[in-house]
């Protein structure tokens, strides 16, 4: 069989990783600070999305890589690194967290005791949501996320040297193990930290519905940093046209994933018109929320769904950078959509707030620093994988 | 002979040696060639320099229209032709449109794209095409690989075709020709008195469908059942009536005789059971307003629109009127007086007492006294003397 | 257990050559039926009798001989409808999906799943037919101008049902029929017999392996495929809609949509596993269909059966959190009412056993994988049974609560569907290539150029 050669040299990732890293994070830092001071109800909700568009990445990112074990896939393996980056934002969740716990008064109506007094539902509730449970909960789910990148990227990174192919049977078990795990802990992080932001409405899909999501943004951020190093050399010539149409082809599919389940979720609740459910859609349709709800339709699946549809498009890199760009967005603005209207002077309508504006900043400045600090010294590339020649000759 | 070449084919026994052949033959300018192979040859397009196939537009110009007639339909079903409110939503309910648009695009599509493809790119079905049961056919329908190049091709030199396919070392080289033209006797007698016999088949077989066995029931238990319908005749009663005439003095459940006829009431004996309470009030209010108020006015002054005509609605504020008994009231409204119809069939015994205590309030407020406003004060705790 | 992860492993075992491989699928088609195989059809044709003879009683006396009744108005018929509508999905899920993924193990199964595909949402259109009782009006379903200047309710699920169900069974047909062209092809060139000839050349259009068609062929295939895919998921979706956008608790939950579609696929790759398991073995096809694609298949089972175990715990959970009486009556009541034996058949069957298939070894077990798919065919049955009849049997008042049984022409109309399918497939395993012949040769060894002269790029 025809094979392409490879000769992988390690290289420094560009300086602008690291550089823009910085600059966005002292920005945002200070932005962020500064409107903690001026607004700290704004500042939290701003501050929950841009926590959880980290999660999205992080733990989005680390189902990638299991997802890659468990289904034997070999096209992914050539660029698993950039996920296994991704993931190393993991660890840093437990400094992440730390200021929303503070503030979870700010952003959980559960919070308030003397709401709880008055409320017979929300009494109910409390067994399941109250403070201590919930850091409680928060804490053990990062743990359990951590421990499983650590032992799948620890592995991952042993074989680089080591090649051995046990260590790929190793993955294989601990993904499998770590899947159902996955699907547990990310749905109890949606109702806990989204959902419960209005403690009387539930969804049985809310949880797959994060995921949608969460698959999307970890995607487009894998997509993006691939295109961008692949323009730049680094994956040259081992990421072939038919790599890209794979992550067109799973952009597309997921785009209409999403849609599909946000569909499902609005479609019953409408038809049904029961109002312990469908208060939370009408607050997204109250004043200009109606704008962003209308948007959110937009943005999340019309244009990237026009944007995938053809077959050349899905491996025209320039489009690809775009439109990983877009999702991203896009997941970011479902984010703000979902938690944004729950805050109560927003309830009404959306009125704007430079505050808003900052957190992106902080969000990027984290997301890149913490990128460029896990992949210094590593390979670009699992160099020892045994996957890897297949993944590299790959074809359609 | 040559007149009937179709062309020369080759047969190979590799996909190696066939996508080499391919390329070989593209190269050298041939326009009308084709490779046949058992299963599609990885790369084969690009050998054989082949332009993408263009099926993706049928699919997507017909998706969108299934996409458009679905939507079209549901909107001039559900909001022009016959417009209903159905569980509360709008008449365009979108959300629960798109079940049947997703289903007819796809639809659509699928059926255009392989009707598409069969009709107008293979210009099937084509059975009678010259490498039909050849050889060479059998072969590349089993596990050969095999490459023809017709002789319609402009290029088509037999010595220099015979070359190139040398050139390419294959199993064997065979030509192909036309096979003699069938005669088809279409007109033969036997034939014709087939097609009538089949056309006053199908007619006979459509005529029994469409107007017999359509309007036959398959058992009619539901319809034909043993009983004595109401209107209808019956053989069980010596009269021939179905139904029956209730006994003599039979009295309608829940139904009680008003005896009482035109001016004679006997107001003595028809007191009024209902202290005017505030939801008996209410209920006289409502009533009143329903019934009463489109000829009396809404207060009772006889000012509704009806006045100007003749006659004029009375008002009840006259003195007659206030010196009505309760009694009195009751029995107008139940058999009617004057122009006034009766509205027994509409107002209930109890409704019509509320009416006539209501009836009562207006007349009290038309007619108050200042003493009654030293009653009002104390109860609100207010003064409006003034 | 060491695995060479560098290797790629054969999709067809046994070093097969082109030819072996099409003498191996189309000598059911040359052979005549032996005694087993009448054997076998005798069996599945009483199963069919004995529902038939049910289905005319029913329709001389009506559907009260059902055990439909007040309150529980939607019972077997409709169980039976989500049942074969799910054992449908596989077919299209292993051609459209794997094939989108770009499965090569896929090709030994494709055919075939495809068939029962078709053969199961024929029976599934057999019940919300006769479940309206007047069978011979099911004209009235469709939208066409009538005389009643009426129109069909285009906002109800159930009219969802119509045109997902018509539509999901004649693009199956469509993807099926294309499939089997070449095929028709390879044997009309193949047989000896003209009469098979004559049906051969008929079917296969003419087709003559052409690479400018191939390129058509398989830019349509995927067209298709592309389109199956979420055609499969809506097919499903809209069936969950029947029960979810009602606002009866225990049926409107927003998860029902993916959860019917996981539930369907679990129940249709038990299916597929449970007739390939006998295929396999009796056409001697143990080198197309390997021990490896089945437990590819085993694997999708456990994936699958661990995302409706996801339904059943979320379900749970967002009733008690939902803090809706109603909500968490039907819930307690489901798993510790009347119908608990239902709902623990249902949740050991689709969750507790096939986690069996964690382990490689019974994974790889004939006889145990045909248990675990038996029990998770048995427990995707009730499944519906369990949403369908606890959900409705205990109606908002206490005077309206009531026990649901199934009757003997209930049962005996399953047991004919049963019939029916099983006939359609053993019928279909003698008379078309139970295999797809281009494809596996596609996949064979050595099937594919080298690429030695270094043009791919």
């Amino acid at each position: 069989m025809h094979q392409t050669e490879f000769n992988y040299q390690r290289k420094d990732l560009p300086a602008g990783f690291s550089k823009y890293g910085l600059i966005f994070l002292v920005a945002g830092i200070v932005l962020a600070v500064a409107s903690f001071f001026i607004d700290q109800t704004r500042a939290a909700f701003n501050y929950l999305i841009i926590y959880m568009m980290i999660v999205s990445i992080a733990l989005g990112s680390l189902f990638l890589i299991a997802l890659e074990y468990v289904a034997g896939a070999e096209w992914s393996t050539p660029f698993r690194r950039i996920p296994e980056f991704f993931a190393g934002l993991l660890p840093v969740l437990f400094v992440l967290v730390i200021p929303l716990l503070f503030f979870s008064h700010d952003l959980f109506h559960w919070a308030h005791e003397e709401a709880i007094k008055e409320d017979k539902i929300l009494q109910g509730k409390a067994p399941y949501l109250n403070i201590s449970f919930f850091v409680i909960r928060t804490l053990v789910f990062i743990a359990i996320w951590v421990l499983f990148y650590f032992i799948l990227q620890r592995n991952s990174r042993k074989q680089d040297t080591s090649k051995d192919q046990t260590l790929t049977t190793k993955n294989i078990r601990f993904s499998a193990a770590f899947i159902p795990i996955f699907a547990i802990t990310i749905t109890f992080t949606a109702v806990d930290w989204l959902m419960s932001l209005e403690p009387h409405w539930f969804s049985t899909i809310f949880g797959v519905y994060y995921f949608s999501g969460t698959v999307i943004a970890a995607l487009a951020a894998v997509t993006l940093v691939v295109v961008v190093l692949k323009e730049k050399g680094y994956f040259n010539p081992w990421i072939t046209d038919d790599h890209l149409y794979s992550f067109g082809a799973l952009l597309f599919a997921f785009v209409n994933f999403w849609a599909y389940i946000a569909f499902s979720q609005f479609m019953l609740i409408w038809y049904a018109d029961l109002p312990e459910e469908t208060f939370w859609y009408l607050t997204r349709w109250e004043g200009s929320w109606v704008i962003f709800s209308l948007l959110l339709i937009v943005i999340h699946f019309i244009v990237p769904y026009a944007m995938l549809l053809s077959q050349p498009s899905k491996m025209d890199p320039k489009r690809l950078k775009f439109i990983s760009v877009w999702l991203l967005f896009a997941h970011l603005f479902d984010l703000f959509w979902l938690v944004m209207p729950n805050m109560q002077p927003l309830k009404k309508g959306y009125i704007f707030s430079w505050i808003d504006l900052v957190f992106p900043i902080l969000g990027i400045g984290i997301v890149l620093t913490v990128f460029n600090f896990i992949s210094r010294k590593e390979n670009l590339i699992p160099v020892g994988d045994p996957k890897l020649k297949k993944g590299i000759n790959f074809h359609l | 002979m040559n007149k009937n070449l179709y062309g020369f084919a080759a047969l190979f026994k590799t996909p190696d040696e066939i996508i080499e052949a391919a390329k070989k033959t593209a190269e050298a300018g041939y326009q009308k060639y084709d490779i046949h192979s058992p299963y599609p040859v990885h790369g084969i397009d690009r050998a054989m320099k082949l332009k993408a196939s263009k099926l993706g537009f049928i699919t997507l110009v017909f998706g969108l229209t299934g996409s458009a007639i679905a939507l079209l339909l549901m909107y001039w079903t559900m909001s022009v032709d016959y417009p209903m409110i159905i569980g509360g939503k709008p008449f365009f309910a979108l959300p629960a449109f798109v079940p049947i648009t997703f289903e007819l695009t796809v639809l659509l599509a699928t059926l255009a794209t392989v009707i598409g493809m069969i009709t107008f790119f293979f210009r099937f079905p084509e059975n009678d095409h010259p490498l039909h049961d050849t050889e060479y056919m059998k072969k590349v329908s089993c596990d050969h690989y095999g490459l023809v190049i017709e002789a319609k091709d402009k290029l088509f030199n037999e010595t220099k075709v015979r070359e190139l396919l040398n050139s390419l070392r294959p199993l064997s080289i065979e030509e192909i020709y036309y096979p003699e033209k069938e005669t088809y006797p279409v007109l033969e007698t036997k034939f014709v008195t087939f097609l009538i016999l089949i056309a006053l088949l199908t007619s006979g077989v459509t005529y029994f469908a469409l107007n017999k066995l359509l309007y036959m029931q398959p058992f009619t238990w539901m319809m034909d059942q043993p009983k004595l319908n109401p209107q209808k005749q019956s053989t069980l009663f010596a009269d021939g009536y179905g139904m029956r005439a209730p006994v003599k003095g039979t009295v309608a459940r829940g139904f009680l005789p008003y005896p009482f006829t035109g001016q004679n009431a006997p107001t003595d004996v028809l007191l009024n059971p209902y202290l005017p309470t505030k939801e008996n009030l209410q209920l006289g209010e409502q009533k009143y307003l329903t019934f009463c108020s489109p000829c009396h006015g809404n207060f009772g002054d006889g000012d509704s629109r009806l006045r100007g005509q003749f006659p004029n609605p009375p008002s009840l504020h006259s003195t007659r009127a206030r010196e009505f008994s309760d009694g009195m009231i009751y029995h107008i409204i139940t058999n009617g007086q004057n122009v006034m119809p009766s509205y027994a069939s509409q107002i209930t015994r109890e409704e019509r007492w509320a009416i006539v205590n209501y009836i009562r309030v207006l007349q009290r407020a038309k007619n108050a006294k200042s003493s009654d406003l030293q009653v009002v004060n104390k109860e609100t705790g207010t003064n409006a003397s003034n | 257990m060491h695995i060479d992860y560098s290797q790629e492993a054969p999709a067809v075992a046994g070093r097969l050559t082109l030819s072996q491989i099409e003498e191996l699928v189309a000598r059911p088609l040359d052979t005549k039926p032996d005694r087993k195989y009448f054997i076998a059809l005798s069996i599945s044709g009483s199963l069919l009798l004995l529902g038939a003879i049910c289905l005319g009683i029913s329709f001389y006396y009506g559907i009260g001989l059902w055990g439909n009744n007040q309150p529980v108005g939607w019972a077997v018929p409709i169980v039976n409808f989500v049942f074969w509508v799910g054992i449908g999905h596989a077919g299209t899920l292993i051609s459209a999906i794997l094939f989108l993924l770009r499965q090569k193990w896929r090709t030994g199964i494709a055919r075939f799943a495809e068939a029962m595909t078709i053969f199961a949402v024929i029976c599934a259109g057999i019940f919300p037919v006769i479940h309206t009782g007047r069978p011979w009006l099911a004209g009235y379903l469709l939208p066409y101008p009538n005389q009643h200047s009426l129109w069909v309710n285009f906002t109800s699920p159930l009219l969802w049902d119509v045109f997902a169900v018509s539509t999901y069974f004649t693009v199956s047909l469509v993807f099926w029929y294309i499939g089997l062209i070449p095929d028709f092809a390879t044997l009309r060139d193949r047989t000896t017999s003209k009469v098979k000839k004559t049906i051969y050349s008929i079917f296969s259009l003419g087709w003559r392996h052409s690479s400018r068609h191939w390129q058509h062929y398989e830019k349509a295939y995927m067209l298709l495929a592309g389109f199956a895919t979420p055609l499969v998921l809506s097919v499903h979706t809209i069936v969950s809609f029947d029960f979810a956008v009602s606002i009866l608790p225990g049926w409107h939950t927003t998860i029902f949509p993916p959860y019917f579609v996981a539930g369907a696929i679990f129940s249709g790759f038990a299916m597929v596993v449970t007739v390939l398991v006998f295929v396999r073995k009796i056409f001697n096809l143990e080198n197309i269909i390997t021990l490896d694609h089945l437990e590819k298949m085993n694997k999708v089972i456990l994936a699958t059966g661990m995302m409706v175990g996801y339904a059943y715990g979320m379900e749970f959970f967002i009733a008690w959190y939902s803090g809706v009486q109603a909500e968490q009556f039907v819930f307690i009541n489901r798993a510790f009412g009347p119908y608990a034996w239902a709902y623990w058949i249902m949740v050991s069957c689709n969750v507790i056993f096939p986690q069996l298939f964690w382990f490689r070894k019974f994974r790889r077990s004939i006889p145990v994988m045909f248990v675990i798919v038996i029990l998770v065919n048995v427990g995707m049955w009730f499944e519906r049974f369990v949403i369908t009849v606890t959900s409705l049997h205990r109606d908002f008042l206490p005077s309206s609560w009531g026990y649901y049984k199934p009757t003997f022409f209930d049962m005996g109309i399953l047991l004919g569907s049963f019939g029916l399918f099983f006939t359609l497939v053993i019928l279909f395993t003698k008379s078309l290539p139970v295999v797809s012949i281009s494809e596996v040769k596609a996949v064979a060894d050595g099937a594919q150029p080298t690429h030695r002269g270094g043009h791919h790029e």
